[in-house]
C-alpha cells in the first residue's frame, strides 16, 4: 500500500474573537500537529502556531501571516517553501532598555541553540505607538499610531538582506484589567491579537515577505489559577522564540504573475487546496469565503467564540465536525478519496 | 499610497446582502472608506419575509 498525495488543508483559527481552542497562546497547535498528519500539508497563520517561548516545528506545516494567508486563498499569492528565512528583527523604540536586552538575548539563543539565521536588528526610529480597542463585537482590534515608521524599518531590513521580519512592538501594560484577568482565567479574547495582526498585515502587505510579530511586556505577577492554555505566554520574558522559529521556515510568498514564470521551483496554489478548516462560528473572513466561492470543501468545527456568523447564515455549504479530532479524520477521509458523506448514518439522499 | 501618508481607520458597517457571491459585495461595501486591511463579518442578522440577511462588518482599513 502506498500511502496518499497530500491534501494541502488551509487551517484558520481567527485571532481576537476568544476562540475556546486556538484563541489563547498557541493552544491550536494539538489540532495543527493532528491536521499536518492527517492531510501531509497544512497551511496556518501564527496565532495558531505561536506559544511565545514554546513552538513546534513541522515540515508539513506551512507558517503564512494572515494578510498573506487571505491572499494565498483568494489565488493571488502561491507559497513556495524554501529551507530557510534570514529573519531580521525590528524593534520598537518604545520599549525599555532592560527589555530590548531580554529580546536580543533571545535572538542569541535562537542563533547559537537552534541555528537560526537572524539579522541584521534594528530599533525603529520612533516608538510605533500601538494601542488596544475592542470592535462592536467584543473582538479585539487595536492599531498603531506610527505605520509609516514601521514600514521604514521594515525596508532597511530588506534592504540590509533580512527574508523575513520579525517585529516587536511594546504593548500598552494592564496588569489589573479585567479583560486580561478573563483570559487569564481561560475565558476571555486575547486582547493584543488586533494590534499584532494590524502590524503584521501592514508589513507583508507593503514588503511581500513573510512577517509576523511578538508583543513585548513586563512580566506579570504569578497567577496559581492561570489557565493551561495562557500559560505559555507566563514561561519566559518574552513572546519572541515562537516567532522566530516560525519564520525561520516560512515559504517565500510568490505574487501570482512570479510564480507563473518561476518554472521548476514546486510552488503551493490555493487550487491545489483539498480542504479548509475554521471554526463554525467565525465563517466570515476572507480566507474561508475565497475558498468556498472556489468549491473548496469547508469543515466546520464546533469551537466557540465571541461570533455566530455560521454557515447557515452565510448559505454555505460546509461539513460539520464536533471537534478538531473529527476535522481530521475528515480531512482524510478527502485525503483518501472516501466521501464524507458515507462515513455518517442515515446516509445522505442520492447525489 | 506612501508610507508618510498611511493612517489607520477602524470602520464598523452594515449592508444587506445580494444574491451571489459574497466576497466582492464585501469589497464594494468597504472601498468608500478606503483600502482594507483586515476585515470580518462580526454578525449576521436574518433577513424578515425572505429578504437578504444583513451583515456586520469590523475592519480597519488604510485611508
Amino acid at each position: 500500500m502506498t500511502a496518499s498525495r497530500p491534501l494541502p488543508t488551509l487551517l484558520v483559527i481567527p485571532t481576537g474573537i476568544g476562540c475556546e481552542l486556538g484563541g489563547y497562546a498557541g493552544d491550536g497547535l494539538p489540532a495543527a500537529r493532528l491536521l499536518a498528519a492527517a492531510s501531509g500539508c497544512l497551511i496556518t497563520h501564527p496565532n495558531v502556531m505561536n506559544a511565545a517561548s514554546l513552538y513546534w516545528s513541522d515540515r508539513r506545516i506551512h507558517y503564512v501571516e494572515g494578510w498573506a494567508l487571505d491572499r494565498f486563498a483568494a489565488g493571488e499569492l502561491a507559497l513556495a517553501p524554501r529551507a530557510s528565512q534570514r529573519v531580521g528583527v525590528l524593534l520598537d523604540a518604545g520599549i525599555e532598555p532592560e527589555l530590548v536586552l531580554r529580546h536580543r538575548q533571545v535572538i542569541d539563543a535562537c542563533r547559537a541553540s537552534l541555528g537560526i539565521p537572524i539579522g541584521p536588528v534594528l530599533t525603529s526610529e520612533l516608538p510605533l505607538g500601538v494601542s488596544l480597542q475592542k470592535g462592536a463585537s467584543g473582538s479585539s482590534w487595536g492599531t498603531i499610531a506610527r505605520p509609516d515608521v514601521l514600514l521604514r524599518a521594515g525596508e532597511q531590513l530588506v534592504a540590509a538582506g533580512a527574508t523575513a521580519i520579525a517585529v516587536v512592538a511594546r504593548f500598552p501594560e494592564d496588569p489589573e484589567s479585567e479583560a486580561l484577568a478573563a483570559y487569564r482565567a481561560g475565558s476571555g479574547v486575547d486582547a493584543l491579537a488586533g494590534a499584532e495582526a494590524v502590524i503584521s498585515h501592514l508589513l507583508v502587505r507593503h514588503l511581500g515577505i513573510p512577517c509576523a510579530h511578538a508583543p513585548a511586556l513586563l512580566p506579570l505577577p504569578l497567577d496559581p489559577a492561570l489557565d493551561p492554555r495562557a500559560a505559555a505566554e507566563e514561561l519566559g520574558h518574552t513572546f519572541l522564540p515562537c516567532v522566530l522559529v516560525g519564520l525561520s521556515r516560512a515559504p517565500d510568498l510568490v505574487p501570482l504573475v512570479d510564480s507563473l514564470m518561476r518554472g521548476t521551483a514546486p510552488l503551493l496554489h490555493a487550487a491545489q487546496l483539498g480542504a479548509v478548516v475554521a471554526p463554525a462560528g467565525a465563517l466570515g473572513g476572507a480566507a474561508v469565503l475565497a475558498c468556498a466561492e472556489r468549491g473548496i470543501p469547508l469543515i466546520s468545527v464546533a469551537n466557540p467564540c465571541l461570533l455566530e456568523v455560521n454557515a447557515e447564515a452565510l448559505g454555505l455549504v460546509a461539513i460539520p465536525a464536533s471537534s478538531y479530532a473529527e476535522a481530521a479524520g475528515l480531512v482524510l477521509a478527502l485525503r483518501e478519496g472516501i466521501d464524507p458523506a458515507a462515513l455518517t448514518r442515515p446516509l445522505a439522499g442520492p447525489a | 499610497m506612501s508610507a508618510a501618508a498611511l493612517r489607520l481607520q477602524p470602520v464598523t458597517l452594515q449592508f444587506r446582502r445580494a444574491p451571489g457571491p459574497l466576497l466582492a459585495q464585501i469589497e464594494a461595501a468597504l472601498a468608500p472608506h478606503g483600502q482594507p486591511l483586515r476585515w470580518a463579518i462580526t454578525a449576521v442578522e436574518p433577513g424578515l419575509a425572505g429578504s437578504c440577511p444583513l451583515l456586520t462588518l469590523e475592519a480597519v482599513v488604510l485611508a
